[in-house]
């Protein structure tokens, strides 16, 4: 027989007590509900609604300031046979695959250093986390001239360096426009992977390396064998975040290169505001924007169930 | 003593002044109008801090004025329209009274008014604003794109006067790239100085995207062929290979830090030379575009007012339009403007607005040669998703960067058949 812990335990009523607010407040059912309810009608009027809409509208042929028909899956079927679409699908899963490498590798290391005891270790800490605190668009008009092929101080150094002759052109070659974004997008991403690694390997007990180093083991197999095994669960969810937050990327990109050269950086949240907003194909645009979604379930369902798993 | 008629007569007045406020629509207390705004702050400033003041002042309307960013004005539009809320009377621009024909007040009344009045209306603007036989949209003036161009290096190169063809173009930048004054022609993203000249460059070798009827792609053909051989000439022999990743604040930077001798333009890069860099302003002048074997063209940049239908109040939104496009006010707003808005009324063909600048002038001719960006096709929702697609930039983008001329075509007609839904 199962006994119900004490403090779950719904306390009976009582008859001929009068009702009273802080009765119902007591009862832990209401009270749990209460204290959830912000949250939830926050996800539901921002989340949920808008998401739910989108679904909506990608099965239709809806343009702007006029009703929709619907269409079932012709949107999806159009784009499937659209080169572009194809075009930007290769580029999202570039520049979310290369930005999380880049982010993971560097902001583990940002954390490992700053984890260690060196003099203005929290100033640096600070400063390492400018990136993640400057507004994206303003951070990325600094990058606009960072890469602007005249200006650009990157050019300058290695023109004067005697390395190159002239400027490389950052945002109007195909490929170094993306590496391009790919700096840029880790950059700005790499601090939120730093300062959350960190407060992971803060929680490592020192008797672990302790019991490590007595046992023999090297730096290394210190890394792989203690720190790795315990920060696991956070670097799986940073990952997480990072990889839908990348997904998701639009003002970088926009700004940057608004998808050119030639479609040749646009990715799928660039692209259906394109589609969406400036030609007015409302339907069409959510088709793109919701076209991440399989990609994005499967790593999240993968994720949780490999967390829970752990 | 007063007669029993004048006594009646008093007292009906007395009467319908009691019942009148009671009777007659209330005024609106208050209305809104967002524009983008323009590169010309005196003109922006003009509308925001005299027009608007006075208007209020003659009606006790209290006028607000919302500014949207540069390029950001028909995603405001959507959002206003989708929402069915925000302000009454809104910015257009190209062929935007046709995406939102359902959306947007019919103003033939007052635009019959107007043409009557000070016009009438250049031909060409009727394919922007009027839908199916109604007038969506008050036409205000066309942000000319042409050649702004550094008189002083070409004149170094031998060139004293703009080139008329785009072959001799092509010549006098070959010789000031080697001067180290390359040109400048975007190539990019952006939203209007790649259209501004591409569209054109097309028409002027005969090549044409979409036939009068919507329906027949026309684009793979010899005279598209022709032109983008020619883009891809004309870029390798003259251009920073940047270009194709520029978007329309890197020309006018360029051009301003003294990095380019020539690029496709609003007036707006000479009206900030004037302002921040005279020096550069003096040896600053402008060109049409250059004629090809079939013509000379330029894009049709109109810019227009409407009024949005879930305006609480249409008739009191029409009267502010009718006060605002009367002389006493067009007038004086355009001449604020310096000329960066052509009217579209051949009463002010001759206005004094172009009489202070000189330099000005081509962008008024241009108007006769201009075309919204699909023409000859109509101004549908399938030409503002070719545009917004970046059909034709990329067509052009792709061979200068060295694919073949033939694979570019087909692929650019490709998406033309997908968009414009053609067998």
């Amino acid at each position: 027989m199962s006994v119900r812990p004490a403090t779950l335990a719904r306390p009976a009523p009582v008859a001929g007590r009068p009702f009273t607010l802080r009765r119902l407040l007591e009862r832990e059912g209401f009270f749990s509900w209460l204290m959830l309810s912000p949250g939830v009608l926050f996800l539901l009027a921002f989340v949920a609604y808008p998401f739910f809409y989108g679904i909506f509208l990608s099965l239709q042929d809806r343009r702007v300031a006029s009703t929709g028909v619907f269409v079932g899956l012709a949107n999806f079927v159009t784009l499937a046979h659209d080169a572009v679409f194809w075009q930007v699908t290769r580029n999202t899963f570039f520049y979310v695959v290369v930005t999380t490498v880049f982010k993971l590798v560097g902001g583990l290391g940002m954390a490992l250093v700053m984890n260690q005891s060196f003099r203005g270790r929290n100033l640096t800490r600070a400063f390492l986390l400018l990136p993640f605190i400057v507004p994206t668009a303003l951070s990325t008009v600094a990058w606009m001239w960072i890469l602007d092929p005249t200006f650009s101080v990157v050019n300058w150094l290695l023109v004067h360096a005697g390395v190159i002759s002239s400027g490389y052109s950052f945002l109007g070659n195909a490929t170094l426009a993306m590496w391009s974004l790919v700096v840029v997008n880790t950059w700005r991403g790499m601090p939120f992977y730093g300062i959350t690694l960190l407060a992971g390997l803060q929680t490592i007990s020192p008797e672990l390396y302790e019991a490590a180093a007595i046992d023999g083991a090297t730096t290394t197999q210190r890394f792989l064998y203690v720190t790795l095994p315990v920060i696991k669960p956070v670097l799986i969810i940073v990952t997480m975040f990072s990889v839908i937050f990348t997904f998701g990327d639009f003002q970088l990109i926009y700004a940057l290169t608004h998808g050119g050269p030639a479609n040749a950086t646009h990715v799928f949240s660039t692209w259906a505001f394109d589609i969406g907003m400036s030609a007015g194909q409302l339907g069409m645009g959510a088709a793109v924007a919701l076209a991440i979604l399989p990609a994005l379930a499967v790593l999240i369902v993968a994720l949780t169930l490999y967390l829970r798993r752990e | 003593m007063s007669s029993r008629r004048e006594f009646l007569a008093a007292t009906l007045a007395a009467t319908g002044a009691a019942l009148a406020p009671r009777l007659a629509p209330a005024a609106p207390k208050a209305m809104t109008v967002v524009r983008e705004s323009s590169f010309i702050k005196a003109f922006d400033d003009y509308f925001a801090k005299t027009l608007l003041p006075e208007y209020e002042k003659l009606t006790g309307i209290k006028m607000s004025y919302e500014a949207v960013s540069v390029g950001g004005m028909l995603t405001r539009l959507t959002t206003i329209v989708e929402t069915k809320s925000g302000p009454e009377i809104a910015m257009t621009a190209v062929n935007w009274p046709n995406l939102f024909d359902a959306s947007l007040v019919d103003l033939t009344d007052v635009a019959t008014e107007i043409g009557k009045k000070i016009g009438p209306w250049h031909d060409n603007i009727h394919d922007a604003v009027v839908v199916n036989k109604k007038w969506k949209a008050l036409p205000w003036g066309n942000i000319g794109q042409l050649e702004a161009y550094r008189t002083d290096w070409f004149k170094e190169v031998g060139v004293t006067k703009f080139p008329e063809t785009w072959e001799d173009l092509l010549a006098a930048g070959r010789l000031l790239k080697k001067k180290g004054h390359p040109f400048g022609f975007e190539l990019g993203h952006g939203f209007g100085d790649n259209h501004g000249w591409l569209y054109p460059l097309l028409w002027s070798y005969g090549g044409r995207e979409v036939d009068k009827d919507g329906k027949t792609i026309l684009l793979d053909s010899d005279e598209t062929a022709k032109a983008v051989d020619f883009c891809r000439r004309f870029y390798k022999e003259t251009m920073l290979e940047d270009v194709l990743g520029w978007t329309d604040v890197n020309n006018n930077k360029a051009y301003l830090g003294e990095q380019i001798s020539c690029t496709n333009n609003a007036s707006s890069i000479l009206v900030v030379a004037k302002r921040d860099f005279p020096d550069i302003a003096k040896v600053t002048d402008h060109g049409l575009n250059p004629q090809g074997p079939k013509g000379r063209f330029h894009i049709l940049n109109p810019v227009s007012h409407a009024i949005v239908s879930s305006a609480p109040d249409v008739a009191a939104a029409k009267a502010f339009l009718r006060w605002l496009y009367d002389d006493k006010q067009m007038s004086r707003w355009l001449t604020s403007g310096e000329a960066y808005y052509a009217p579209f009324l051949t009463a002010y063909d001759n206005h004094p607005m172009w009489n202070p600048e000189p330099r000005y002038l081509p962008y008024k001719e241009s108007l006769k040669t201009s075309r919204l960006h699909g023409w000859p096709g109509p101004p549908s929702p399938a030409m503002s998703e070719s545009v917004a697609k970046y059909v034709l930039v990329d067509m052009f983008a792709k061979a200068c960067r060295g694919d073949s001329t033939k694979d570019v075509i087909a692929t650019a007609a490709a998406q033309l058949k997908q968009i414009y839904k053609a067998k």
